[in-house]
């Protein structure tokens, strides 16, 4: 069996003196499943319509078996390529099977009518992606999902070594998006077929694709196999995303968490130590990093959800082992790290003896002087598993001048409010202002624990 | 049901051929009918003996003697070159049409938006005003039908240049540029007329089209076109398939899209420009044959076009034919009973299909 190998050199696209596209070379054998990646107006489709044959290059060949693309005639070329575009717009009311059956043109002589071998060619295509009981509709009143599935089946009908797809996804539920992915994805490991697709979800290009072409500015920035093309470091200097890339157990494929894209907070020289578990302390987190707070976190167990945060926001955590109750070494690594803040969170993490001590530490914050807020979201006594040892810890808190909230959604204020007051100290204002006193408590100080939800 | 689909499918060859023969039928059947009309009344049997004798071998079993030499010449030199002429400006143009709205995947898209009306009322107006004495005969071209042709092609051509940006032709240019030129063209023409301050009538008359002096010569001139034009676009109809998907689409099929369009805009333009040379400008049967037979028969070119132009010369055949009587002794311009008969029952088509008709 002949190696196809589609080999694009030194590619160089321009729409008047305007570059629009820079040296791009690329080499794919039958089989490869490329992912062309890249932010909006990198190149991605520019690439894809040079190799496609729609836009000449300005420089630089694309070669086919050794065959430059552009020295063919298109009908020889419909033999071998097949593209699937971004958005098939069609003029007039053709049956879904007019439509496939066009597929077959590159094969058919000019008078010819298909023959049986074409229909059952056709019939196999649109059986594969699921469209021959659509084959007498008018392709004008097919859903999104089913217009572009049979647009894959008139591409399959031509019996193509290569595939090109255009953002194959962009208009397509969850559903049709796998489904369509899936069958590429068998064709390529049943048929050996070449497919690029330009593609803007990361993680299903993460799951299906076997290597990737990153785009920026127009060049390439990396290209390889998924390992390679795919880390936090490309992915934050092609899209100016934080992103965390992980293994999935599942799907055996890497995927991406992208964070919100980076706010140019102010950074502000105070740092804030957060009291936290399960999860409640996740927001707490994100939204004091966003308005620019160094963050700390402890104790935590690994493996727990608010573990998993600290990582991807790079929060500095004091940590325990996994399903492991606190140490007293552990705790004292945390107190010395709340003793460096200026402000202590209590989130409504529940208490069990596990992390009991973690109360006792945020105590302990409060008589040093340190700030301290209380989020009292869910009442202590439904998440008190230590028989009234954290309840009676909570009384304690509030009674040493913690300041108990009802909800996460009011912490930034107040946080900003207590930092603006330590601000003022430490420029050695004597006398805060009356009216400024009491602007880093709850205008209403919520009667702690005591209504039910 | 997928069976019924693929026996549907395979049937579709016979299904065509069949749909053409009975349109053939029908096409005979309205030229005897159209042959009928007038005011000297001539019987069908005499119609058909004089037909009959006018084709070899069979005319040996045709006794003719029963039919007046006046009612022989009435036929074979006035009415039937007139509905022939009918029949072949009218196929010429559906099947024009047809060429221009597959190329530009543009239901607006036609002759004469392109142009060539325009060009050909001002060549006509060129040549009523400066050349009307010139005995020129170009196989069949007198020197109106000559400067018309030209105008209409080279006016056609003009839009296409002009809206070609690098290898490509986008379609809103095109269709902007038809409409500017056409403006301008009017312009230059109205200018021309009321400077000479002649022939005023017969340029209007021309304009308004119509099939008074047609004479064999005009159809042994035009026939070619038409016929050579069809079927060459006939070539092409699976290519304009494709086009509908688009440029990019049909590039991926494997059609050269840009020769294909440059071949079908040449085809009809030279189809429109010979029609108009001898019909002058009949609107309507461009635009809206193509689209009633499309809302039939469906959007497939291999049956669109050649459906289309039996149907476009049916269709202005019989309007050329109610525009003889209607009005008693002064006739009407046929383009007002193709617009009068047409829209009526194309606003009923798509109404009724609309569903399906999008575009």
């Amino acid at each position: 069996m002949n190696m196809v190998l589609l080999s694009v050199d030194g590619v160089e696209c321009r729409y008047g003196s305007v570059k629009i596209l820079e040296n791009v070379s690329l080499s794919v054998k039958e089989g490869d499943f490329v992912g062309i990646l890249g932010p909006n107006g990198s190149g991605k489709t520019t690439l894809l319509k040079s190799i496609s044959r729609t836009l000449k290059p300005h420089k630089g060949t694309i070669l086919l078996d050794k065959t430059d693309i552009y020295s063919m005639k298109s009908v020889d070329l419909a033999k071998h390529m097949a593209t699937v575009p971004q958005e098939s717009n069609i003029g007039f009311s053709f049956t879904a099977l007019d439509i496939v059956l066009m597929g077959r043109n590159p094969h058919m002589k000019r008078f010819q009518m298909e023959s049986e071998k074409d229909m059952a060619i056709v019939r196999k295509a649109m059986s594969r992606t699921n469209t021959w009981h659509l084959a007498d509709r008018p392709i004008n009143e097919l859903s999104g999902g089913e217009k572009q599935r049979v647009v894959i089946a008139r591409a399959l009908a031509q019996e193509p070594r290569v595939l090109l797809l255009d953002e194959p996804l962009t208009h397509l539920d969850m559903i049709n998006q796998l489904e369509i992915m899936d069958l590429v994805k068998g064709l390529c490991r049943t048929e050996r077929l070449i497919v690029l697709t330009v593609i803007h979800d990361l993680n299903l290009a993460a799951r299906y694709c076997n290597s990737a072409l990153l785009l920026k500015d127009r060049k390439v920035f990396a290209v390889g196999t998924l390992d390679e093309v795919l880390t936090s470091k490309n992915i934050k200097s092609v899209f100016q995303v934080d992103a965390l890339v992980k293994k999935n157990m599942i799907t055996n494929s890497l995927y991406i968490i992208p964070l919100s894209p980076e706010k140019p907070s102010v950074p502000r020289n105070c740092s804030i130590h957060i009291i936290c578990g399960a999860g409640t302390g996740t927001l707490v987190m994100k939204a004091l990093v966003d308005e620019g707070y160094e963050v700390t976190a402890g104790v935590l167990n690994m493996l727990d959800t608010d573990y998993e945060t600290s990582e991807l926001l790079k929060i500095p955590t004091v940590n325990e082992a996994p399903f492991s109750p606190i140490t007293e070494q552990t705790k004292q690594a945390n107190l010395k790290m709340i003793s460096k803040a200026a402000i202590v969170v209590v989130t409504s993490v529940p208490f069990g003896y596990g992390n009991l001590s973690n109360l006792e530490s945020a105590l302990e914050a409060v008589k040093r002087g340190i700030r301290t807020y209380v989020i009292d979201e869910v009442p202590i006594e439904s998440r008190d598993f230590t028989g009234g040892k954290a309840t009676a810890l909570m009384a304690d808190l509030k009674k040493q001048g913690a300041i108990f909230i009802k909800h996460p959604s009011e912490l930034p204020t107040l946080v900003n409010a207590t930092h603006d007051l330590i601000e003022l100290r430490k420029r050695g204002q004597a006398e805060i202002p009356g009216h400024m006193k009491n602007v880093d408590k709850p205008v209403v100080q919520p009667v702690g624990g005591k209504e039910s939800h | 049901m997928t069976d019924k689909v693929e026996s549907k499918y395979s049937k579709r060859s016979s299904r065509w051929k069949l749909i053409l023969l009975l349109l053939i039928v029908a096409l005979v059947v309205a030229i005897i009918f159209c042959l009928n009309i007038g005011f000297a009344p001539i019987s069908f049997s005499d119609i058909l003996t004089i037909l009959g004798k006018q084709i070899p071998i069979l005319n040996r079993s045709i006794n003719s003697s029963a039919v007046s030499t006046v009612n022989e010449t009435i036929i074979l030199q006035i009415r039937l070159p007139r509905v022939l002429a009918g029949a072949l400006v009218g196929a010429g143009l559906a099947a024009a049409g047809v060429m221009y709205q597959g190329v530009f995947r543009n239901p607006m898209a036609d002759s004469y938006l392109l142009g060539a009306s325009a060009g050909a009322s001002f060549g006509y107006t060129l040549a009523a005003i400066y050349a009307g004495s010139l005995a020129l005969n170009f196989f069949g071209f007198g020197i109106f039908q000559i400067v018309a042709f030209v105008g209409a092609v080279l006016t056609v051509f003009l839009v296409y240049f002009m809206s070609r940006v690098g290898n490509k032709v986008p379609i809103a240019t095109l269709l902007l540029s038809g409409i500017v030129v056409n403006i301008f063209i009017l312009a230059l023409q109205t200018v021309f007329e009321l400077r000479s301050g002649k022939a005023l009538i017969g340029i209007v008359a021309w304009i308004a089209g119509g099939f008074t002096n047609i004479t064999w010569t005009n159809i042994y001139a035009v026939f070619p076109f038409v016929l050579i034009g069809t079927v060459l676009a006939y070539f092409f109809t699976k290519d304009l398939n494709m086009l509908a998907m688009g440029d990019d689409t049909a590039q991926h099929l494997g059609v050269n899209t840009e020769r294909v369009r440059q071949i079908m805009l040449l085809t009809g333009s030279l189809i429109t420009g010979a029609v108009v040379s001898i019909s002058g400008v009949i609107g309507f049967v461009g635009l809206i044959i193509p689209h009633m037979t499309r809302l039939v028969i469906g959007p497939d070119h291999r049956i669109l076009l050649p459906t289309s132009a039996i149907v476009g010369g049916i269709f202005l055949m019989l309007c050329d034919s109610l525009a003889r009587i209607a009005t008693g002794a002064s006739e009407l311009p046929v383009g007002v009973i193709t617009a009068l008969a047409g829209t009526p029952f194309f606003i009923y088509l798509l109404r009724k299909r609309k569903t399906i008709y999008s575009l």
